[in-house]
């Protein structure tokens, strides 16, 4: 799930670990009550620093996708089908915003770029 | 502390420690071979004598070479590094130094042991003259008191740095050997030779090594 | 205790070519702090100096709270050190060397040794000197965690090293930050390493401190911006201009990079009739080779 945590990346890392977080839980992959790793398991298995970890959860629960529960560890919140669906909505248009940024760096128009969006849609993933 | 402390000292000396322990209870022993013979008493007490005053020479040195040695083995691995290691340990330098100092004493014990076994051995074998005494402890005490005091002289330089230690004894070599060379000639000049005297007189700090080294004495 | 570490005006003369000048950091508690800069910059010295291996010419130097060179056993107590070039006895094998060490630390925890060991997979009856370079880290970062210190002093230790045993140092290292809240300083060549740990960042170059802040603010506040028109100077800006470049071809304009950027600061080109129409990110290593340049250049 963490795999390309990267530093070089302008998004900070915190915030890239809290969405790695949130994409799963939106995706059905992590369920209510499940126990994420602690903040020394994560910080070490990732090699960052155990604020940045801390961070991270902190902005899930005041997402209200987490809660820190004192002594006991960080629990997936049961999370509604509707946040579900509104926060892959929300994942997706991050996506389309960061597409047409390069889109645009790059020359290509919306034209060109419907059409290859249709394209690729249409083919079946392998 | 300590007990690593010489532990790494150990390891580290084993070698010439061994070696000089065995040449210290071996010289004694040899000393006493062939210095028997004819049956006249004033003819093998001279022999005797003169096997003595021939292997009396060994034991200052034997005592100087093994305090060098201990010296060089105890501060060798850390001027090798620039004191480094030693440096970034918690405990004060002179304390350091003065644990290092210590288990080089400890290690003098083998050597010790050496030549009082030797010289033990070596009087009890030999047949000891009307009119001469066989000083078995006395040898033995004297050679470890020699030995202390030179490893103790020798880490006092050893444990500065390598360019100081490398200066002081570049002068005690070049003033020995300076004086070897007056003496030898014809000048007449004999600046060192006052010197040393006074160094090596019993009652100077050196004291101890000069004199006689006689495991049987009159 | 606010600052695990703290020196004010901290003056030496190394040599007769190269002199750390009026360097003033502060770690503090509890951070790891990722210190930068190139070969020569002086950070091996300043390391030295904090921990009493050399004397400062001038200048105040605190660890723990307590003063440099006089408490030096005390500090070196709760202090690990690991060094550039290792500095174990090479006739030693591991488990000696590691005797050896633990002798001396009031706070070694000797079964905390054991699970190191095993973790790190160290052969105990091998000597120092027929180590390989990944062991003889491993080693080093052993030693230094098994004393239990409340700070590390980290010179390059994971240089030279192949990535598996970098991310085991590193982990073990972080693991033992987060369960002991100890503060570390490590200086390293490897940017993005720094850049994942690091919640501080301190910039050497040329004997002098040029840049300590928090790392959040470090890369957020240094951009590359493309303005289109821009005004002959750039007068009482917001952020801090560091560099200009003209852009070649297409539409006239510059890049210029800045430092204390905010996106609140969009406002000023307006008011000089130019107009901002990229805002750049750098990451670390970028932003710290053009902070170098910068300083260099002016």
């Amino acid at each position: 799930m963490f795999d390309r945590i990267d530093p070089r990346s302008p998004t900070p890392l915190y915030e890239q670990i809290a969405g790695r977080i949130r994409v799963a839980i939106a995706a059905g992959e992590l369920e209510g009550g499940h126990h994420l790793s602690s903040v020394r398991q994560l910080a070490s298995t990732l090699r960052v620093n155990p604020a940045t970890v801390v961070q991270a959860y902190r902005e899930l629960e005041r997402e209200g996708f987490v809660e820190l529960r004192h002594g006991a560890g960080t629990f997936v919140r049961g999370v509604s089908e509707q946040r579900k669906k509104s926060e892959r909505v929300r994942g997706a248009a991050q996506l389309v915003r960061g597409l047409l940024a390069e889109a645009a760096r790059l020359g290509v128009n919306g034209e060109d770029l419907r059409t290859a969006l249709d394209h690729e849609l249409g083919r079946k993933v392998p | 502390m300590f007990q690593v402390i010489l532990s790494t000292q150990w390891k580290w000396a084993r070698l010439p420690l061994l070696l000089a322990t065995i040449a210290a209870f071996t010289i004694p022993v040899l000393s006493v071979q062939g210095a028997g013979g004819s049956q006249i008493q004033g003819a093998m007490a001279f022999r005797v004598l003169a096997a003595m005053e021939n292997w009396a020479v060994w034991y200052p040195l034997l005592a100087a070479a093994i305090g060098l040695l201990l010296a060089v083995t105890a501060w060798g691995p850390d001027h090798r590094q620039g004191h480094s290691y030693a440096l970034s340990l918690p405990l004060p330098r002179w304390q350091y130094a003065m644990l290092r100092l210590g288990a080089g004493f400890v290690l003098l014990a083998a050597p010790a042991v050496g030549i009082a076994l030797g010289s033990v051995l070596a009087s009890a074998t030999a047949t000891v003259p009307l009119g001469l005494t066989a000083y078995p402890a006395a040898l033995a005490i004297r050679f470890t008191l020699a030995a202390i005091l030179a490893f103790s002289i020798f880490f006092a330089i050893a444990g500065g740095s390598t360019r100081t230690a490398g200066y002081v004894l570049a002068a005690m070599a070049a003033l020995l050997i300076g004086h070897r060379l007056l003496g030898g000639g014809a000048i007449d000049i004999d600046v060192v030779g006052p010197i040393l005297e006074r160094l090596y007189d019993f009652r100077g700090p050196l004291g101890i090594f000069g004199g006689r080294w006689m495991l049987i004495d009159v | 205790m606010s600052d695990a570490i703290k020196t004010q005006g901290m003056w030496y003369r190394a040599g007769p070519d190269f002199e750390l000048h009026d360097v003033s950091m502060s770690v503090p508690t509890g951070s790891v702090y990722g210190f930068l800069g190139p070969n020569g910059a002086g950070k091996t010295t300043t390391i030295r100096l904090l921990l009493g291996l050399h004397r400062a010419d001038r200048g105040d130097i605190s660890l723990l709270d307590r003063d440099v060179p006089k408490d030096m056993p005390d500090i070196l107590q709760r202090t690990a050190y690991v060094p550039e070039t290792p500095h174990l006895y090479p006739s030693l094998t591991v488990a000696e060397a590691v005797r050896y060490h633990g002798a001396f630390y009031k706070a070694w925890d000797e079964s905390w040794t054991d699970e190191l060991f095993d973790r790190f997979s160290l052969p105990p009856n091998q000597r120092i000197s027929k180590l390989s370079k990944g062991e003889s880290g491993k080693l080093l970062m052993l030693l230094a965690l098994a004393q239990r210190p409340e700070l590390l002093v980290l010179d390059e230790p994971t240089e030279g090293l192949d990535p598996i045993v970098r991310r085991d140092i590193l982990g073990t290292l972080l693991d033992y930050v987060s369960e002991q809240g100890a503060t570390v300083l490590i200086s390293s060549h490897l940017v993005h390493e720094l850049e994942r740990i690091c919640d501080w960042v301190g910039l050497m170059d040329q004997g002098r401190l040029i840049s300590e802040m928090p790392m959040q603010q470090f890369k957020n506040g240094i951009k590359r911006l493309r303005i289109i028109d821009p005004p002959g100077t750039y007068d009482n800006t917001p952020f801090e201009v560091l560099a200009r470049e003209p852009v070649n071809g297409g539409v006239p304009g510059e890049m210029i990079l800045v430092q204390g950027w905010s996106a609140d600061m969009a406002g000023y080109f307006s008011g000089v009739g130019a107009s901002l129409r990229e805002v750049v990110d750098l990451d670390l290593e970028d932003g710290f080779v053009e902070m170098l340049r910068a300083y260099r250049a002016g």
